[in-house]
């Protein structure tokens, strides 16, 4: 049989791996930089027709969808929007709702791994409930917060109201050591386009083009690195939440499982073989998927470090408090918890009896509905 | 439980092979239990709680041992995709044994004692020698790298086997009454499963993936009937 030492999973030793995230943490905190400076050294004309199309909160809500369904990423798409509110060309307002399209966008990623569960309709059925749970809760989430931000701004303000605890008020600059630690790289990377013969309009498209492949390839390797560094941890959580079931427990361990991967795809992406198989229950992925969506809030907690402006920290904060206050509402609360489950339960049928509505579905959903969107609404 | 998430262990599968030895070890449990009824006169009532409450600790362990392999699979991806079929191989063996344990229970519920039958000491002595190789296997599974010991064991289950079904044959035209015949039989039928299953536990440890189950001549030995 073998021993499981013969594996040669990791053929890097774990300290060098750790190394290696914390440089490519750097790298990624370079690209939101440079992705900062890049829409800060463009004219005002070209940012305003830029972000005039999100002025809009359903307009924003579809490009938050559309650009996590784009890079497969919240956290990526995220920590892009935390870094066009560091530039100040986004305001708050219009940031919030997109982070709230992140959430809705990231869930993509289970519904086509989900799709893999075709051919075998029971499995389907289990793996599809699963994948499509997170879906209804990020829907119901920003069907309830999204109208109560829009008229009372709730997740906005206690956001800002943390943020203005932590490093001062909007409109003030806060020294963040990482913004001082990241400034050379960024200047390197602006002076050697302007070597290039870039300036102004073209200069700042370049480095925004920079900072966003510098933040995807990043996300990419932390992922791929931590995933690696953590397997045998993430391993022994999801064996803890089979053999003790779901609840806070299971949201906790899905958060760090997340906050260790950078990326709530790949720990809701693993539970979608799980409860194809039948081993773990919907009710108890449920809240694992939870604590996913509030992991994955560290990477854009993360970029506005990047940042020197008290509103990207805001909306970083933003995009955690609206994952509790969507949990305090739709778990907490008794009565609400079902309703996801049921959701999910009740597409899984009808995605069993007619496989097309499967894929009819994720396509609409993620990519139609969003369009229509931004089309219309801009 | 959330601590599961910091605990330091070590990686890989090896949580897995000792769970399987801790259920060896209950088979071998439920098997003594069950013997002592069919032969050394033990009450049925005394023992048959303890065996069906080993058995069932025993299937539920193989339960969620599956469930486990399947996370590591999910997580780990399909560089271990052999070990974890051969753990899901070994695992089923062993719970087989659990049943095959729990049959003899039942025949000693239908025909009480049979050790003050003619050949009663054979019987018990075919028990201890089993009773051995269940130790001999969880030995051979916490330490499988000693491989002239696994080949050992592997060539000796063989023979045990083949002893076994030469017994039943004999019995099959013994002239002796069905009434002692027939619960011999039975017992050496479920004494040769177990022992094609252990034979099966330690091969699974040994032998490549696709040869587990099949003998030489291309025959299967899976057969728990």
């Amino acid at each position: 049989m073998g021993s499981v030492d013969d594996r040669g999973v990791s053929s890097i030793p774990a300290p060098a791996r750790a190394a290696l995230v914390i440089g490519l943490i750097y790298i990624f905190l370079v690209g939101v930089s440079s992705l900062e400076t890049g829409i800060k050294t463009m004219g005002s004309d070209t940012t305003e027709s830029l972000f005039s199309a999100v002025s809009n909160p359903i307009a924003g809500l579809c490009v938050g969808i559309l650009g996590t369904v784009l890079v497969q990423s919240s956290s990526a798409s995220t920590s892009v929007i935390v870094g066009l509110v560091a530039s100040q060309k986004l305001g708050v307002d219009d940031a919030v709702p997109m982070i709230m399209g992140a959430n809705i966008g990231t869930t993509v990623t289970n519904s086509l791994v989900s799709l893999g569960h075709v051919r075998h309709s029971n499995e389907f059925r289990r793996a599809f409930a699963a994948a499509t749970v997170h879906d209804f809760f990020n829907i119901l989430a920003v069907g309830l917060l999204l109208p109560l931000e829009l008229i009372f701004g709730i997740v906005s303000g206690t956001a800002e109201n943390i943020s203005e605890r932590l490093v001062g008020s909007a409109g003030s600059e806060w020294k963040s050591p990482i913004k001082a630690w990241v400034k050379g790289p960024v200047g390197w990377i602006k002076d050697g386009l302007s070597t290039l013969g870039a300036e102004a309009n073209l200069l700042g498209t370049l480095m925004v083009a920079v900072g966003l492949v510098v933040i995807l390839a990043a996300l990419t390797f932390i992922t791929k690195n931590m995933r690696a560094l953590v397997a045998d941890r993430v391993e022994r959580s999801l064996n803890a939440i089979l053999g003790k079931g779901g609840g806070a427990v299971a949201m906790v361990l899905g958060m760090l499982i997340t906050i260790a991967v950078q990326s709530s795809s790949i720990t809701t992406s693993i539970l979608i073989p799980l409860a194809g198989a039948g081993v773990i229950r919907l009710q108890n992925a449920y809240p694992v998927t939870l604590g996913a969506n509030v992991g994955t809030t560290i990477t854009a907690l993360l970029a506005a470090l990047a940042g020197s402006s008290p509103e990207a920290l805001t909306v970083g904060l933003a995009h955690t408090t609206f994952n509790v206050l969507g949990i305090v509402l739709l778990y907490v609360l008794p009565f609400a918890r079902s309703l996801p489950i049921l959701g999910a339960e009740k597409l899984a049928e009808i995605a069993t009896t007619r496989r097309t509505m499967a894929v009819v579905y994720v396509f609409i959903m993620f990519i139609v509905l969003p369009l229509i969107g931004v089309t219309l609404l801009r | 439980m959330v601590f599961a998430f910091f605990k330091k262990e070590d990686p890989g599968l090896g949580h897995i092979a000792s769970r399987a030895v801790g259920m060896l070890h209950d088979a071998r449990h439920s098997f003594d239990l069950a013997t002592l009824a069919l032969l050394d006169g033990a009450s049925f009532s005394s023992v048959e709680e303890d065996v069906r409450a080993t058995d069932a600790r025993i299937n539920q362990t193989e339960q969620d041992l599956r469930a486990e392999l399947v996370v590591h699979v999910s997580v780990q991806g399909a560089n271990d995709i052999g070990v974890v079929m051969g753990y899901t191989l070994l695992i089923k063996k062993i719970e087989r044994i659990g049943d095959q344990a729990k049959n003899i229970l039942d025949l000693a519920e239908e025909v009480g004692t049979i050790v003050d039958d003619e050949g009663g000491h054979q019987l018990m002595d075919e028990r201890r020698r089993v009773s051995t190789m269940f130790a001999d296997a969880a030995s051979l599974l916490a330490e499988p790298n000693d491989e002239a010991s696994v080949n050992a064991f592997i060539d000796d289950a063989g023979q045990v086997s083949a002893d076994y079904q030469t017994k039943i044959n004999d019995l099959m035209h013994s002239d002796l009454p069905g009434s002692v015949v027939v619960p011999r039989a039975i017992y050496y039928r479920y004494l040769k499963r177990i022992v094609a299953n252990l034979r099966g536990v330690v091969s699974v440890v040994s032998e490549p993936l696709p040869n587990i189950d099949y003998l030489d001549d291309g025959a299967t030995d899976i057969t728990d009937d």
